[in-house]
């Protein structure tokens, strides 16, 4: 499904090359569950950013879905991102202006598809995320872990084919922590969902199925559990 | 997809209700000024098109050359030039004439009651052939059987008669019963002809010496339409009326030429005017203060919405990483700038609603928030797609175009550049304001100037009244009215609380039209020389009231029987003639009378301060003065006004008494100046609102953004006054910038106002250090409110939200 090859990115400062990501391969199949862990600074945000598209590599090359990303212009990639990929940040990133509901309805609205097909969508997701009692309420009236449920939901909605989550339990105490994983495992087995996550919780990087160790953008080494 | 971004702007606005009611107040008063001024503007550029022939309608203009220096042109004309206009041209379809009776009131006699009506015209049986009007009750057909026949406005109608038909009512004029024969709507705002009382031009000419006298080809009464056939060419038109009246009046000191109905508004050159004018300077002055006026609101809005773009900025990348376009977001932000002007807009709305009575005195129109008013809606839409499209531009790519991880990673959104716009956007604001700053200081000084000149003659206390004239021309013989008016000044003597006493032939002796030419000769005149002078005929008593400054010879004596034909001249006029010293002696030929200059007064001002003064003559008259001046003692106003009326009552009894003081008098003559300082200090104010709304959001929103820096500082130890200094010394730069670059347009454009007046109160630096020390304390009391706000706050408090 993705296929990362030799990957670098680099800042100049000065005379000298500031490595972020230091030829990096990398290859995820469909269906798997991924963590990534590290140091700060190793490159894994870096990393997760360049597979999600928010972020370009220096050099190297990018394939996902069959398709060479690092020869696409930047709205083909954006299409491709819309369509195949959900994002779950550490900060939640609602937008405090719109209720639970309209921030899970947000990406389909950009999406074009019809005010009653969005009801009947948004409304499946409230209740397999069981909030649907919240649904009027402001991202400020929530909790943490309810907050990032919304994030998750509303990366979900779209329903994509790969789930990028940036240390998805970074702001939670350990038990809203643990039914955010236990959510992701069921999503990825249940949905066939693939799932790449950035963790520095050795706890949480065991839920997935692959664990990749970055150090100074290099990859480390490989876990497969 | 609409519903949700006007949804998002709503709440948006909502939760940020300060900064919104800051846009919003801001722009709604911005727009409300604009609107009016534009309504205005609009009104001005667009007279007398509504009438239907307006394309194909002059107004004949007489040019009259009194010498080789001087032209008078005329807007009347003589009754016999359009009677052998539309008898000898083929191209003139129509004539039609109108006589303005308002250079003073007409007195309406209704249940015995006197009631003064100033805009009364006589106007010929055709004139509803030419011109449109629109008739509530009544019509042309009835009022042109009979001679004394009127129509009257609606309101005028209703002024009378209530809600009684007022057709068929009966009205006295004079010694006259006229009838009303029809009612007309209002008329329009954007109509030269604002006469609220029209009569048959028959009635005046149902007196045969009265016809006789109009007939005279000299006499030169009547403002004259021509209706001319579309394919005509107005210059050979022109020409060949200029033929016949020279051929009549056996002389060709006269041209002819047309002037379109549409280009009467802005007609300039004319002596005198009684139709409604407009001043196209002032109106592209107003209208360009109108287009900066919405301006700076609109910089309001921008500053703002660009300054909090770092607030804004997780949604726009959550919502593009989401999946939304540029051009969603792009959209979304116009959707909140259009939601922020309606919400404006109805503000507006209720803002000019309640200040329209105020504008309408102001301007002297009508206007109404009519909504089917298809101008007004133009007016009033177009200000708001100006606002709209001004507001919404720029704040909109700007805060479409955030790079989302950029957001994410905390690198600011804000560049530099958005920065300095804004700074550039705030002395433009501020600029603004303190050339109206400078405009108004200098307008009130010149007003006070003007005040407080010495006009060469002393006005407190003195009143003036006139004669009627029906009572003493006409009917008695010139013996007959000397020892009438006489007996009448010897009455008025005898009160006890009047003064002085003088008998003069001139209404008004502080704004003395009566420019007369011809006639004069001394020793040592060019032969063509031929110079118009201001004549002032009075009597041995003026000077007791007036008390001009003579600088030579002597005043005249009554005693003296020489001094009939003797005059006295003031220094311009001196000048103008060239005389030689010694002036006192010399011969002067005057009004037919051989006399000599027997003194010199110092220059007074008989005109406005506007015009330069110029050559005067002083004589004595002895058989057509009706005009009386009196100075009242002090304190004693009350009284001798009943006294006077008393002895009004037994020389014209039924006769309305009317009077006016020279204090109010000289007030009328600068009332149009009194209302421009008006506007200008009201729109000044206004200006310096809107900016300051704008400042004190962009202080708010730097103290909000430099919480952490004021809290650090405070723990540090620094004192409130020194964070105070700390926010607001930027702020204060850019008004000192501001101050810079609109002092040279501020000297510029108020030097060329101050060229309107022959006698100015010059510009001085102080007015422009005063108006930068204003602005400074409106800003700087404006942004320290928010400075102290944020230096007073607990460091930890800030600290620990960060």
């Amino acid at each position: 499904m993705l296929s990362l090859q030799h990957i670098s990115k680099y800042y100049q400062t000065g005379g000298n090359k500031a490595y972020v990501l230091n030829d990096l391969s990398l290859d995820i199949d469909q269906g798997e569950f991924v963590s990534i862990m590290g140091p700060s600074g190793s490159g894994k945000s870096t990393l997760l950013n360049i597979i999600g598209m928010l972020d370009e590599p220096t050099n190297g090359y990018h394939y996902f879905m069959e398709q060479p990303v690092h020869q696409l212009k930047e709205k083909q990639r954006s299409a491709l991102y819309k369509q195949y990929i959900g994002f779950v940040f550490q900060a939640y990133h609602l937008i405090d202006e719109l209720t639970v509901y309209e921030n899970i309805e947000t990406p389909l609205i950009y999406q074009n598809i019809k005010g009653a097909e969005r009801k009947a969508l948004v409304a499946d997701m409230l209740d397999r995320f069981n909030i649907v009692g919240k649904k009027d309420l402001f991202p400020a009236q929530l909790s943490g872990g309810q907050q990032q449920l919304v994030g998750i939901a509303r990366a979900l909605i779209g329903k994509p084919k790969l789930l990028l989550a940036d240390e998805p339990t970074g702001n939670l105490n350990s038990k809203q922590g643990e039914e955010i994983m236990e959510l992701f495992s069921k999503i990825n087995k249940e949905d066939g969902v693939t799932i790449i996550q950035v963790t520095h919780s050795e706890k949480n990087a065991e839920y997935g199925s692959r664990i990749i160790n970055l150090l100074d953008g290099r990859i480390e080494s490989t876990t497969t559990l | 997809m609409i519903k949700n971004y006007f949804k998002t702007a709503w709440r948006s606005l909502w939760k940020h209700r300060v900064v919104s009611f800051i846009n919003i107040g801001g722009l709604a008063v911005g727009m409300a000024a604009a609107v009016l001024i534009f309504m205005w503007v609009q009104n001005e550029f667009n007279f007398d098109g509504y009438h239907q022939n307006a394309a194909n309608i002059y107004r004949i203009k007489n040019h009259l050359s009194i010498d080789k220096r001087t032209t008078w042109i005329w807007e009347n004309s003589s009754y016999r030039m359009g009677e052998e206009a539309s008898r000898q041209i083929p191209e003139v379809e129509k004539v039609t004439r109108i006589r303005p009776l308002n250079y003073a009131p007409t007195y309406f006699k209704i249940n015995g009651e006197f009631f003064p009506e100033k805009d009364v015209a006589l106007i010929d049986s055709s004139w509803f052939d030419v011109f449109d009007y629109e008739f509530v009750s009544g019509g042309p057909e009835a009022f042109n059987s009979e001679p004394f026949s009127l129509i009257l406005t609606e309101s005028k109608a209703k002024k009378y008669f209530g809600n009684k038909e007022a057709v068929g009512q009966i009205i006295h004029i004079d010694t006259l019963d006229y009838k009303v024969q029809g009612v007309i709507k209002d008329i329009p705002a954007n109509s030269s002809f604002t006469f609220d009382v029209l009569a048959p031009i028959a009635s005046r000419r149902a007196n045969p010496k009265e016809k006789e006298n109009e007939m005279q080809w000299g006499n030169f009464y009547y403002i004259t339409f021509l209706k001319l056939n579309p394919r005509s060419n107005t210059k050979k038109v022109a020409k060949k009326i200029e033929t016949i009246t020279a051929k009549a009046r056996e002389t060709n000191n006269l041209a002819i030429s047309l002037t379109p109905l549409k280009d009467l508004h802005f007609e300039s050159g004319l002596q005198n005017t009684a139709l409604r004018q407009g001043n196209k300077k002032a109106i592209v002055v107003f209208g360009a203060l109108g287009v900066f006026l919405l301006v700076i609101a609109c910089i309001n809005y921008v500053n703002i919405t660009t300054a909090r773009a770092s607030l804004r900025a997780k949604e726009v990348s959550i919502k593009k990483i989401v999946g939304a376009g540029r051009g969603t977001l792009f959209m979304q932000f116009v959707a909140e700038s259009m939601v922020i002007s309606l919400f404006a807009l109805i503000f507006t709305v209720i803002i000019i609603s309640a200040s329209l009575p105020w504008f309408n005195s102001f301007t002297g129109r009508n206007f109404t928030l009519d909504p089917g008013n298809i101008s007004l809606l133009t007016v009033v839409l177009g200000t708001l797609f100006f606002a709209v499209v001004l507001n919404s531009i720029y704040p909109a790519l700007l805060l479409s175009s955030f790079k989302p991880l950029n957001t994410f990673r905390g690198i600011s959104v804000l560049k530099l550049n958005d920065a300095t716009l804004r700074k550039a956007l705030v002395v433009v604001q501020f600029s603004f304001s303190i050339l109206l700053i400078v405009g108004v200081i200098t307008i009130y000084r010149q007003m006070s100037f003007i005040r407080s000149q010495n006009p060469g003659y002393n006005r407190s206390q003195v009143l003036s009244f006139g004669l009627p004239f029906r009572r003493f021309f006409r009917t008695i013989t010139d013996e007959q009215r000397a020892s009438t008016t006489q007996s009448i000044k010897n009455d008025l003597k005898a009160l006890n609380m009047v003064t002085n006493v003088s008998l003069m032939a001139m209404s008004s002796i502080q704004n003395n039209d009566g420019q007369s030419s011809g006639g004069l000769d001394w020793d040592g005149r060019e032969k063509d020389f031929d110079p118009a002078m201001a004549y002032f005929q009075v009597d041995a008593d003026y000077m007791k009231i007036v008390k001009m400054q003579l600088k030579e010879g002597r005043w005249f004596d009554e005693g003296r029987k020489f001094d009939r034909k003797n005059a006295i001249l003031n220094e311009a006029a001196v000048k103008e003639l060239n005389l030689h010293k010694p002036y006192i002696g010399q011969r002067l030929v005057s009004r037919g009378d051989t006399g000599q200059v027997i003194g010199v007064v110092k220059d007074f001002n008989f005109k406005s301060l506007h015009e330069k003064i110029g050559p005067a003559i002083i004589k004595l008259d002895d058989y057509y003065s009706t005009d009386y001046l009196i100075q009242v003692a002090p304190g004693k106003q009350a009284e001798a006004i009943k006294g006077i009326q008393k002895v009004w009552d037994k020389y014209c009894p039924g006769d309305p008494f009317n009077y006016t003081f020279l204090d109010q008098e000289f007030d009328n003559m600068y009332k149009e100046d009194a209302k421009v300082s008006g506007l200008m200090s009201v729109f000044a104010i206004v200006a310096i609102i809107i900016s300051c709304l704008g400042l004190f959001g962009l202080a708010a929103f730097t103290a909000e953004q430099r919480g952490k820096e004021i809290g650090i500082r405070k723990v540090l130890g620094a004192s409130v006054s020194g964070i105070v200094t700390l926010l607001s010394k930027d702020f204060i730069y850019l008004v000192l910038i501001s101050l810079v670059l609109s002092s040279p347009l501020a000297w510029w454009l108020m030097n060329k106002w101050l060229q309107n007046f022959a006698y100015r109160a010059e510009l001085q630096w102080w007015m422009f250090a005063t108006a930068g020390i204003i602005a400074v304390l409106i800003a700087f009391c404006t942004i320290s409110f928010q400075a102290v706000k944020a230096a007073i706050v607990n460091p930890v408090k800030r600290l620990r939200s960060e």
